[in-house]
């Protein structure tokens, strides 16, 4: 999966001459956290984050209660923005789990997708990221979830598709992480579709030096 | 997939529409809302004048100087559109919001090369350098399948064709990759084979892109093919939404049922089913009801909605402006009394002689060539050939359909047998008569015997002369009547197509499309002709008014035993209308026989992918998908052999790949006594195809 399969294209742009006060009402009322302010051509000028909308209580510390109002209706997207020299982004080929290794080591939220070099095409957020990771693994449909534990050397992978490829099975989703709690061995995730979870426990369990080691329906 | 992504583009919420006039205001849109999501095609329709255009406007408040947005709200994006200033406006519609209409032409700018209007785009709103901007148009265009994209962005818009036009202005609008595309009737001045084409685009261009579409239609067939809800207008307001398959199963709103028994099924023909136009027109702004709009027009309206104005509500799956919804069940729907419903046609006796016969006949436009030579006088001379060996006949009472796509001869051909244009060989007899020669030289019987209906009414009326008039000259002219009967004649004349007497001293000005049309049908049966030939007089037409056109011509051809020439586009009208039908391609007769047979395998690859092409209003409908590549090459130079050999999706099936079809002109295949198909193709294969159109569930 890349980028461009799970960003959400045509997000909402703002210009950077917008009062925060409207920028705010809108990330209300679309119920979104992040907002791309660009310019002409769609190019992107800077980042306003629901953190950036925060108050900073030194600066306004030092005001009275006038100054408080005017410098509010005063200030604009720019002021508030994080400008697009520090904001991180991606483009729309590479891959999904590159954009969450970015997201995770800046421990930030969103990432605008660029196109042609500094046009804003789209978005990805955690919650894009959250939801590929669901599908991945087949969540929408019904089955049995089998979590199948097995050596870290060649040839064991191949064992479990047999298997699966003798009972003319599908799977609706996969993962493979080494084991947390076991060195030398690998776990895989599989959903599988229209089988009960006991035959699967069963045909999975022939397999030599493979392990069920969880296995449930889910819906 | 997880559905996060369906988050509304544009949200139209209550929208009216008012334009400022001397004295007042008008509104042209009272209540329309909407909500378009991302990557889907939310189709509206409805006829001309009920406000589709104005809410297309309205979003790019596009109104003109004595427009303006009198309540409601668009959302964009988030975004309120309506208090935005111009500037900010110019932004987005360069940038998010693009927009495609009916006329190509007019969207492009006829003095600059095509390549310099798109780059344009890309420049200016982009900053993108000149030699990466023309990459980047050469690679849409490509994506839009134009042939040789590098080639077509030298030359000027009026080098290429109409539909290669719209599709630089398609290309042109995604070129920023727009939230939401626009497009207002992109379609209706196209060939049924570029439309497919350009339907298929735009299919494509929303998954891929996830653009939202706002398609404004009054093709129901069209609707059906690429949108995935639809909102319904009448007089200014949406009467009904849903999705395109509940809307084509079962619609609520009477005016919703009414679009739908105007238009011919495929498939449908005169004897078994009848056309149901919805009787009266579309209120105009100023002078609308004041309870349901659609009252006046409507079968089931009792005294509430003439009344109370209802409101749009939500009904199972979908939303309705109607008091009556609930009860009306549109199958148990039956005429009333006063709809123009012609007697069911009735198979005539075995038909008489032919009325009309014509054997190869050949029409040649010379083309000048611009070289010394051909200035001279000396070098070779080349002709467009527009008709190419035409053989057919007319029985009389009957009616010929022509079909194919534009520049394939057919206006030609009949313009050849009213004598318009001389022939250039082969003979056509009339009665009898030999049409060949000059028309100087035609008798007057013959003259008056062939009458014609064109396609634009609007053209062909003197704008100064009264209806009567123009309806009086022919038949003083041809002494149909005496001198002093000329009025009566006319008033009955009138009265036949549904006019009255009090259109007499109207001037075509302050007529509506449809009478218009009624005015020239009047106008060509003055002298009482026997056979009328049609050019496309219900194409520029709404489909209610259509519907009530081809009512009156199947009416005026029982009671008459005219015979008519009927050429349309429309390949399900034609299929309704005609009794036999010719498919003409490059100006050669490809296949010829009775409508049913035309129809139905077998069939000429030719006829096969036209039918393909043809939008069928009834999303369930499963349809063969054949597209013909390129465009119809050039009548001066035809390709050898087969004139359809370069775009032939069939050719493959015969031995060495089809060479024969390069080389040797296709024989005769005679399925059936009257059924003939030119091609090389042996009947057995042709008899394999399978239908194009099938209904999904039963077969």
């Amino acid at each position: 999966m890349l980028v461009k399969d799970c960003m959400t294209r045509h997000p909402i742009i703002v210009p950077a001459t917008m009062p925060v006060v409207k920028a705010q009402q809108i990330m209300a009322d679309n119920k979104i956290r992040h907002l791309p302010v660009a310019g002409d051509g769609k190019r992107l000028l800077g980042l306003v984050t629901r953190q950036r909308l925060s108050l900073k209580t030194d600066t306004l510390g030092s005001l009275n209660l006038w100054d408080i109002t005017r410098h509010l209706s005063n200030m604009t997207v720019k002021n508030v923005m994080l400008p697009s020299t520090k904001v991180q982004t991606i483009t729309p080929e590479r891959t999904i789990e590159r954009a969450a290794r970015i997201m995770a080591d800046h421990k930030i939220g969103c990432l605008p997708v660029m196109e042609n070099g500094g046009v804003v095409t789209g978005i990805i957020t955690e919650i894009d990221l959250l939801n590929a990771f669901q599908e991945m693994l087949g969540l929408p449909v019904e089955g049995v979830r089998v979590t199948v534990r097995m050596p870290n050397r060649p040839g064991e992978f191949s064992k479990l598709m047999t298997a699966l490829g003798d009972q003319n099975w599908g799977v609706m989703g996969i993962g493979t992480y080494p084991s947390p709690k076991a060195d030398g061995f690998y776990d895989a995730v599989l959903k599988i579709r229209l089988v009960a979870a006991a035959r699967v426990e069963d045909i999975l369990n022939q397999i030599p030096d493979q392990e069920v080691i969880d296995i449930r329906n889910v819906a | 997939m997880v559905d996060n992504k369906a988050s509304p583009v544009l949200q139209v919420k209550d929208l009216a529409v008012a334009y400022k006039i001397r004295g007042g205001e008008i509104e042209a849109v009272q209540d329309a809302s909407f909500v378009i999501k991302r990557g889907e095609a939310y189709g509206i329709v409805g006829e001309s004048g009920c406000g589709k255009s104005t809410v297309a406007w309205a979003v790019l408040n596009f109104l003109g100087a004595n427009g303006y947005v009198k309540r409601g709200q668009i959302k964009f994006l988030g975004q309120e559109l309506t208090q935005k200033s111009k500037s900010e406006l110019r932004l987005l519609r360069g940038d998010q919001i693009a927009m495609v209409y009916q006329d190509p032409m007019q969207a492009l700018n006829p003095s600059m090369r095509l390549g310099d209007q798109m780059k344009e785009v890309l420049t200016i709103h982009r900053g993108i350098s000149d030699a990466e901007a023309e990459k980047r148009c050469a690679k849409m265009l490509e994506r839009v399948y134009m042939p040789d994209p590098v080639n077509v962005m030298k030359r000027y818009p009026h080098q290429i064709s109409g539909g290669q036009q719209q599709r630089v202005v398609i290309g042109m609008a995604l070129l920023n990759n727009p939230a939401l595309l626009i497009m207002d009737e992109p379609t209706t001045a196209l060939d049924v084979t570029v439309e497919a084409a350009v339907l298929d685009l735009i299919a494509e261009l929303r998954h891929e892109y996830d653009t939202a579409i706002m398609y404004i239609t009054h093709n129901l067939g069209v609707v059906a093919r690429v949108a995935t809800r639809v909102g319904v207008m009448y007089a200014g307001e949406m009467v009904e939404q849903g999705t395109v398959e509940e809307i084509f199963k079962n619609p609520r709103h009477p005016y919703t049922q009414g679009l739908m028994r105007c238009v011919p099924k495929l498939g449908a023909n005169k004897s078994e089913s009848i056309l149901y136009p919805i009787p009266g027109r579309v209120p105009p702004p100023g002078n609308r009801p004041a309870g349901c709009m659609f009252a006046p027009r409507c079968d089931y309206a009792d005294n509430r909605c003439q009344e109370e104005h209802p409101a749009l509500r939500a009904l199972d799956n979908v939303n309705v402006r109607c008091h009556l919804a609930e009860e009306i069940d549109w199958r148990q729907w039956t005429p009333t009394e006063d709809v123009i419903a012609p007697p069911a046609v009735i198979a005539q006796a075995a038909a008489d002689q032919p009325i009309l016969e014509a054997k190869s006949l050949k029409t040649y436009y010379p083309v000048k060539g611009s070289s010394l030579k051909d200035v001279l006088g000396l070098g070779e001379k080349r002709f467009v050939k527009a008709v190419e060996d035409a053989t057919f006949q007319i029985k009389r009472g009957k009616t010929l359909g022509v079909v194919g796509e534009s520049g394939c001869g057919k206006s030609t051909l009949v313009k050849t047998i009213i004598g318009l244009e001389d022939s250039t060989g082969g003979d056509v007899k009339f009665l009898g008569f030999d049409i060949t020669g000059n028309l100087s030289t035609r008798d007057e019987q013959v003259i008056k015997e062939l009458q014609m209906v064109f396609q634009n009414p609007d053209s062909t009326m003197n704008p100064t002369y009264t209806v009567g008039q123009q309806i009086a000259r022919p038949i003083r002219r041809f002494k149909t009547v005496p001198n002093d009967q000329v009025r009566a004649e006319v008033v009955n004349l009138l009265e036949t197509m549904r006019l009255g007497a009090n259109y007499f001293d109207r001037l075509p000005r302050q007529l509506s499309g449809g009478e218009k049309q009624r005015v020239g049908i009047a106008r060509a049966l003055a002298s009482r002709p026997d056979l009328i030939l049609c050019d496309e007089p219900v194409s520029a037409l709404d489909v209610s008014v259509q519907a009530a056109v081809l009512n009156l011509l199947l009416e005026i051809q029982q009671k008459y035993d005219t015979t008519l020439v009927f050429i349309a586009h429309d390949l399900s009208v034609v299929r309704f209308f005609s009794d036999e039908i010719a498919v003409m391609y490059l100006g050669q007769i490809m296949e010829i026989g009775p409508a049913e047979a035309i129809y139905a395998p077998p069939y000429h690859p030719y006829t096969e992918a036209l039918l393909s092409a043809v939008p069928v209003p009834d999303p369930t409908a499963k349809q063969k998908h054949i597209r013909l590549q390129g465009n119809v090459p050039s009548a001066i130079n035809p390709p050898a052999g087969c004139r359809f050999h370069t775009r032939c999706p069939r050719r493959n099936l015969l031995p060495n790949g089809g060479k024969i079809c390069q080389t040797e002109i296709p024989p005769w295949r005679e399925p059936d006594d009257e059924h003939k198909i030119f091609c090389h193709l042996p009947t057995d294969t042709l008899t394999t195809f399978e239908p194009v159109i099938s209904k999904e569930g039963n077969g």
